[in-house]
Formats: C-alpha cells, structure tokens, sequence
C-alpha cells in the first residue's frame, strides 16, 4: 500500500514539471482570463444595425433550428459539418458579410467552436463574430 | 494476457496524452463545457492531465511505477465515467475529449462503452497472479 501511494506520487510529480514547462512556454498563446476574447462577441442590437450586410448561422442542433431561427439564419451545427458547410459556401456565403453565429444558451458553446471552425478550419476571411445570449437573448428583443 | 491488456491501455493512455499536449487550448474548452469547473483551472488541467496520461502509460508498459500507474488510471478511468454521466444527465451534449479532435466522432454510448471496457482491462491489472499450488 505505501509502495502503491509512493508511485502514484511520484507520477503525479513527474508529470507536473513538463506541464509547468509547457505553460511557461506557452503562456502568451494561452487565454488565460476567459475562453472567447470579449471582442468576439456582438450585441443583439449592433447585429441589427449591420441589417443586410450580415449573415446569420445557427449553431444549434437541427431539430432545434427546424423548430424556429432568426429570419434568413443558415445552419451549420457540428454534428454535420461537411455537408453544412459546403452548403453554405454554395449559397449564403459572401466574403464582404459579417458573420454572426448563435447557439441557444444552454448549449452556447457550439456557437464558439463553429466561429473558430469558420475561422480556423474554413479560413473565411469574414469578420466572424457570436452572438452575445444566443438565441434567447434575440427572442428577448424581437 | 495481462501484459498484453497493459501495453494496450498503456499506449492508448499516452496515444490520448499525445494528442491532447498538441492543443492544450482545444482541451481546456472540452474541459470547460463539462461545466464543472471555472475556466483558468480548466486550462492548467489541460496542461497537467496529459502529461499525466502519458507518464501513467509509460508505467503500464514499462513496468516501472506500474501499481501506480494502474491506481492513477483507474482513478481516472473512474472520474470520467462519472463526470460524463453528470454531463449527460444534466442534458449537456459534450465531446469527451478524450482523444482531441477525434473524440467528436464518438457519442455518449461509444465513450461510456469504451470507459467500461478500460476499465475492465485495469481491473485485471489489480489482479495479482493466483500462486502456484
């Protein structure tokens, strides 16, 4: 039993020190205050003073968008990504619009992880933006 | 067959440790959608767990620290079944995480099952050998 919790801290230590280096090293790549810098959010009504010059992408599961989005929203969700995607770039998409994403607050993050995917993976040049309160906080301000 | 079981759940650990080191961000954010836990520890478990996984799989092949690696393991193995079913039951759709980008591919019945195949295979590690009558 001692030998067992000797081990086990001596493990826990270990793998302490290349974790410690790797922040260090790290540490101006890393947001360490908050998972979405707050310039990448947009109000509900800054959204709407962009009018037509926006194009709305619902992030949340299909079902929940078949049920009702915001007007003209297209959607791009990850559970089908590629087929999603390549149907937006095809229609909706233009490299002059603003994009703002949304997701329903209780699963808000998928709002994120799609604007970094369009950012990231897609490599749109538009400015990508999520939209602060989601889906609930637009239906508060219909 | 022990051996085996331990070089197969030893790789697979640092295989998992392996991918995660790469994006420690990407990890921090599956840990933070778990919503267990605020997002500056999120980020330094990102940085730690793997590296952890990985030491812990090194054990299990290895041999060295093998006791403990297993007891690290099957703590872990432990702690994610039951933060993935908190999860789930409070009606989070969450990627496990478990093998970075990967792990978006595998649903909640694939994750759990897995997890109890794991850890079926570290409690035939506890087993000692029966002695020789």
């Amino acid at each position: 039993m001692k030998a067992l919790l000797r081990q086990s801290a001596l493990l826990v230590g270990l793998a302490l020190l290349p974790a410690v280096v790797q922040a260090l090293y790290l540490r101006e790549k890393i947001p360490w205050q908050s998972r979405v810098a707050e310039s990448d959010f947009v109000e509900v009504d800054t959204a709407r003073g962009w009018a037509a010059n926006i194009i709305w992408v619902d992030a949340r599961p299909s079902e929940e968008f078949e049920r009702d989005h915001i007007p003209g929203a297209v959607s791009l969700n990850e559970d089908r990504w590629d087929e999603g995607l390549s149907q937006f770039l095809g229609t909706q998409w233009s490299p002059e619009k603003k994009i703002v994403v949304y997701c329903s607050a209780a699963s808000c993050n998928l709002a994120e992880d799609v604007a970094r995917r369009l950012r990231e993976e897609a490599k749109l040049p538009n400015d990508i933006r999520i939209l602060k309160g989601g889906w609930e906080a637009w239906l508060a301000k219909k | 067959m022990k051996r085996i079981v331990a070089i197969l759940i030893g790789g697979l650990f640092i295989y998992a440790g392996a991918v995660k080191i790469i994006d420690p961000v990407e990890f921090a954010r599956d840990i933070d959608n778990y919503k267990m836990l605020p997002w500056q520890p999120s980020v330094w478990l990102a940085l730690y767990l793997p590296w952890l996984e990985i030491f812990c799989g090194l054990a299990l092949i290895t041999r060295v620290f093998f006791r403990g690696g297993v007891f690290i393991i099957t703590a872990l193995m432990s702690l994610f079944i039951v933060v993935s079913i908190a999860a789930k039951t409070r009606g989070l759709d969450v990627s496990c995480g478990c093998f970075g980008h990967a792990s978006k591919y595998l649903n909640f019945s694939w994750h759990l099952a897995l997890d109890f195949l794991l850890l079926g295979g570290l409690l035939l590690l506890w087993k000692r050998p029966s002695p020789v009558p």
